[in-house]
């Protein structure tokens, strides 16, 4: 059974509840945020994954991104973005995600990465 | 490198990003509404207030320009596509001839996302519409093919190919009887959602299958059309209170989220664009939506329905309204 809390960042909170029932049967801890600044506000222990939207109201992805990191260095981050462009990927793996998912997003494919975050 | 922050009419912000990464979102139609804009994600002003994201929006290409590059980009995913039909799935997935089934799905999912329909933005060229769903379907077929091979413990070979593009895949049972006969005016309808006559309901035959007796109450001869289409699923469904939970039982699918769930003998690819009348005859209403299949159980899961669920792309407010106002009405009825 896998191990790790896992906080899920995005503002549909249908992208929200379709994560949390892909990854509710692995033994995570699932934790939900609205946007960047909801995510931050966070109180408690850091979270092992972050999943993150780009584009989101208030504080957008990016700018959470990199205050996740200041924050949370051992957090993982994958940015999650329905945004298919190679130079905003690259520029958010600059910035410091682990890597990314774009929507949308098969199971099989979230689970498998959430995995690979977790065990790197 | 010079930083932006870029905010749309929902009130949504990206950033910060680089001039370069708002360009190329422009150029391909990804970002057309551009609302406020801002180089510090503190002060923001109207996008006229930043010359340099004005130009980008300015100098978009034309949509002739949009609709030529993509009838190009059509033409080059049906190339792609035409080499890959009758190679060996492991060279099109680039993989060992004794890759696993785990590689085969990693290797598929980065390949088919290429030419997810959702991709496309909305205006584009039918061709590229057309283009993408045909490798969509044919990567997911092959797929589906590979994982039946493995399984069997026999190695995985070419998906038989009966045409130059595989056709939609048939399909399995149709409980969902009548399916109406094309006619020539369904063959050339165009994209959008056209009225027509309501299909007289039919009666339950022989080969439907028992009623669900689960959570999910409805029945299988309450829809009344099912039809696939080139590039599309329509679905014409008659709403009675007793099948209204269909917009309330599933978690993921259901009114508030904006879908419904479908409970029964069929289920949709993942992604499937689906166009759906609502045909409400108790109150002499039709609701027409067009949504994708964001939920699929094909069986694999004995504690969950058979059948899929939807998402609403496009649905009225007027007509949520109603059919909310409808699922209160028919909860009320319940014995």
């Amino acid at each position: 059974m896998p191990d790790g809390s896992i906080l899920i960042v995005d503002d549909d909170a249908f992208v929200r509840t379709l994560l949390r029932d892909m990854l509710a049967n692995q033994g995570y801890v699932l934790v939900e945020a609205e946007n960047g600044r909801a995510a931050l506000d966070r109180q408690g222990p850091p979270p092992n994954l972050v999943l993150l939207d780009l584009l989101m109201p208030q504080m957008s992805g990016m700018e959470a991104l990199g205050q996740i990191r200041d924050r949370w260095p051992s957090a993982r981050v994958l940015v999650i973005t329905s945004m298919d462009s190679e130079r905003l990927l690259e520029e958010a793996m600059q910035a410091g995600a682990s890597g990314y998912i774009t929507k949308p997003f098969h199971p099989v494919e979230i689970a498998s990465a959430v995995e690979r975050a977790l065990a790197a | 490198m010079a930083e932006y922050w870029i905010g749309d009419a929902d009130g949504r912000v990206l950033g910060p990003v680089s001039l370069d990464v708002v360009q190329d979102l422009v150029n391909t139609g990804r970002l057309t509404q551009i609302t406020r804009a801002s180089r510090d994600g503190q002060s923001w002003g109207p996008p006229n207030a930043y010359p340099e994201v004005m130009a980008l929006l300015l100098n978009a290409p034309p949509p002739e320009a949009l609709l030529q590059s993509e009838r190009q980009e059509a033409a080059r995913v049906r190339d792609q596509l035409r080499t890959m039909q009758g190679r060996p799935p492991h060279e099109i997935f680039r993989l060992d001839r004794n890759a696993s089934v785990d590689a085969y799905r990693n290797a598929f999912f980065k390949l088919v996302k290429r030419f997810y329909p959702d991709r496309v933005r909305a205006q584009a060229h039918p061709d590229l519409r057309k283009a993408y769903a045909d490798a969509f379907q044919f990567l997911s077929r092959l797929m589906v093919h590979i994982e039946r091979e493995l399984d069997a413990g026999v190695p995985v070979s070419p998906l038989p190919t009966i045409r130059a593009v595989p056709p939609p895949p048939p399909l399995e049972d149709e409980p969902l009887t009548p399916v109406p006969t094309p006619t020539p005016l369904l063959k050339t309808r165009p994209m959008s959602v056209v009225p027509r006559r309501p299909t007289p309901l039919p009666r339950p035959g022989p080969g439907v299958p028992p009623p669900h007796h689960g959570r999910y109450s409805y029945q299988p001869h309450e829809f009344v059309g099912f039809e696939r289409l080139d590039d599309r699923v329509e679905v014409t469904i008659r709403v009675t209170a007793r099948n209204s939970g269909m917009f309330t039982e599933h978690p993921l699918a259901n009114l508030k989220s904006g879908g419904f769930f479908l409970a029964c003998g069929k289920s949709l690819p993942l992604g499937t664009l689906v166009d759906v009348v609502f045909r409400f005859d108790s109150e002499r209403r039709e609701v027409r939506s067009r949504g994708r299949v964001i939920v699929e159980n094909t069986g694999g899961d004995p504690h969950k329905p058979h059948g899929f669920g939807v998402r609403f792309i496009t649905l009225v407010e007027q007509d949520r309204s109603f059919m909310q106002q409808f699922v209160e009405r028919a909860a009320l009825a319940q014995p």
